[in-house]
């Protein structure tokens, strides 16, 4: 009697979690879920006053006309999107290799201070710097131009992409350095040969987070770029959505596929590295 | 014995031949990091409190033309600022509160073997990984006056309101889906890092509380607060940071809810009035200093 009591209670136990579990996932994806479906709805069935969960309809319009540049501007704000962030994300992956393993296994006066200094630019929002930023990508002749956007999204994201690199470098044990130099190696070949070979989920990491971001950013790109043929997704996408003659249907769709690229990385990233979301974190 | 000293002398010769200080590897290795934030950094802020002097056009050829303390006595006297401080605290406080609790009790909720909690992780960080733009659409859309989902299924058919609240375009309902978004898209943050840290809690813990005859709530007082304390204050000071400063969510989902970020580039480029926006730099820099002074003491980062 007891144990089939208990049978019974582990059997509701589990009905109410797996219950939770569906509610949480319900709420927490249905915005996806409205736009996977009103990309598939004809605009008249987009802006329909008792709307249907599923298109009645299904139409793949919108991904076709989302291509075609005469509809649509998506892929040259695209490709100029996967010019900054593919840069802007393996530059910032150089130069935080680099500076990590200077902070991480050389000895020197101020290293210290560095590192507490770099700290403190991590919790730097880019909101307070956007007056003088501005003067001086103008000063600097880079006004509209998509450099100005690529050295700031590096700038952006390198004291994390260095603190992460940095954790990763100091897991790597002295004696296999001085072993590599007993071997006749010198520090530049030990980065190469030695560290990056080690380190490379965490490089892939930090790749993952200084590519989302860049592709992330309208404040920067909205105050950098006048020019729409140097606009990025999130700028462009907008500057769209504020002319009366956008498409509902079209628009999600946009929207989605600008989602995929940083969606798959991560999956992907997320296959083979243990919790790095954590260590980065999404600025405002 | 013998042969312990050995190897010590051993480790010394080698540590001898080393440089005792790599400074100019270091340098030449930190050169690109340190210029950068030199330059893009540390010289903007510095500038910031140079340009919040001045009455500064945005046109660079135009001169600026030194006006002291004005542009702070112009923000300490407009009460829109205040207004903007006070909504911009309001929005950081629910939206933190709101996403830390949450990520939490996911996390709880998480934290236990079942089957499909691999995807199902996955699913939930969606939210967190997706951009702010494709996200703001779908919202705008959902929570549109004339046929959006949210109205439909609200009103006509749960009958939850008679008239539907106009949504962005009222202050009220507008702040309250802003944080409302800020909780969705954040909450992931915090629930991976609680995860991970509840993975770590060895569950003997848990067995032994419960011998002692300890319910659930104490089990959670006396094990999981302490052993998640050090990320909770992180994911606290963090998420506050980055929502005191917030720009972009806010400025694409409505022109409603006036908080700092969009107070200050509001002022810089739709008024033009770069000087005092650089002073609003300046007062929220000092602000932003305070917290991260006290934060360094009590947070590892």
């Amino acid at each position: 009697m007891a144990m089939a009591s208990s049978k019974k209670s582990r059997a509701t136990k589990k009905v109410a979690f797996y219950t939770g579990l569906i509610c949480l996932l319900t709420v927490s994806l249905f915005p996806f879920f409205i736009m996977l479906m009103t990309s598939f709805k004809s605009p008249k069935e987009a802006v329909a006053t008792n709307p249907t969960l599923l298109p009645q309809h299904w139409t793949f319009k919108h991904y076709v006309d989302m291509f075609n540049p005469d509809i649509f501007p998506y892929l040259s704000y695209f490709k100029n999107s996967l010019t900054v962030a593919l840069t802007a994300a393996s530059l910032a992956v150089v130069i935080g290799i680099f500076g990590a393993y200077a902070l991480s296994k050389l000895k020197f006066m101020g290293r210290t201070t560095i590192n507490a200094s770099f700290y403190t630019v991590y919790m730097f929002s880019g909101i307070l710097l956007v007056v003088p930023l501005f003067k001086i990508i103008s000063g600097l002749g880079l006004y509209d131009t998509k450099t100005a956007i690529i050295i700031t999204m590096i700038v952006q994201t390198l004291p994390t992409a260095i603190f992460m690199l940095k954790s990763y470098f100091d897991t790597i044990p002295d004696d296999l350095e001085e072993a590599a130099m007993i071997d006749g190696l010198n520090r530049v070949q030990i980065i190469f040969y030695i560290v990056i070979p080690l380190s490379i989920s965490g490089i892939i990491s930090v790749f993952v987070y200084s590519f989302m971001v860049a592709w992330n950013d309208y404040l920067f790109a909205s105050i950098f770029l006048s020019d729409s043929a140097n606009f990025t997704l999130p700028i462009g996408l907008n500057a769209l959505f504020s002319t009366p003659d956008y498409v509902w249907g079209r628009m999600m769709a946009a929207s989605l596929v600008t989602a995929l690229p940083v969606v798959i990385m991560y999956a992907v990233s997320e296959h083979f590295i243990k919790g790095n979301m954590t260590e980065g974190g999404v600025k405002g | 014995m013998k042969t312990i000293k050995n190897t010590k002398s051993d480790f010394k010769f080698t540590k001898i031949k080393r440089p005792k200080s790599d400074i100019k590897l270091a340098m030449a290795l930190l050169f690109p990091s340190i210029f950068l934030v030199l330059l893009l950094v540390a010289y903007p802020m510095l500038s910031n409190i140079q340009i919040s002097f001045f009455d500064q056009p945005v046109n660079p050829r135009l001169s600026a033309t030194f006006v002291g303390l004005k542009n702070y006595t112009d923000i300490l006297m407009d009460a829109e600022f205040f207004k903007s401080l006070g909504v911009t605290l309001l929005y950081m406080i629910l939206a933190v509160s709101g996403s830390t609790a949450l990520g939490l009790g996911v996390a709880i909720f998480f934290n236990r073997p079942f089957k499909f909690r691999k995807i199902a992780r996955s699913l939930i960080i969606l939210s967190y990984v997706t951009p702010s733009i494709s996200l703001v659409f779908a919202w705008k859309y959902m929570f549109n006056n004339g046929y959006g989902v949210v109205n439909y299924l609200g009103g006509d058919v749960l009958h939850l309101f008679d008239k539907a609240p106009l949504w962005f375009d009222n202050p009220v309902s507008s702040f309250v889906l802003v944080v409302l978004f800020a909780i969705w898209r954040y909450f992931p943050y915090a629930f991976i890092s609680f995860l991970a840290i509840l993975q770590t809690i060895d569950s003997s813990l848990y067995e032994a509380a419960e011998i002692d005859g300890a319910s659930a709530w104490d089990k959670f007082k006396i094990v999981t607060v302490p052993a998640i304390m050090p990320v909770l204050l992180t994911v606290v000071t963090l998420r506050s940071i980055w929502l005191f400063y917030m720009f972009t969510d806010v400025y694409l989902l409505t022109n409603k809810v006036n908080i700092l970020g969009i107070y200050l580039y509001e002022t810089a480029f739709a008024f033009n009035d770069l000087g005092k926006a650089a002073s609003i730099s300046v007062i929220l820099f000092m602000i932003l200093s305070i917290v991260i002074i006290l934060a360094r003491k009590r947070v590892k980062f």
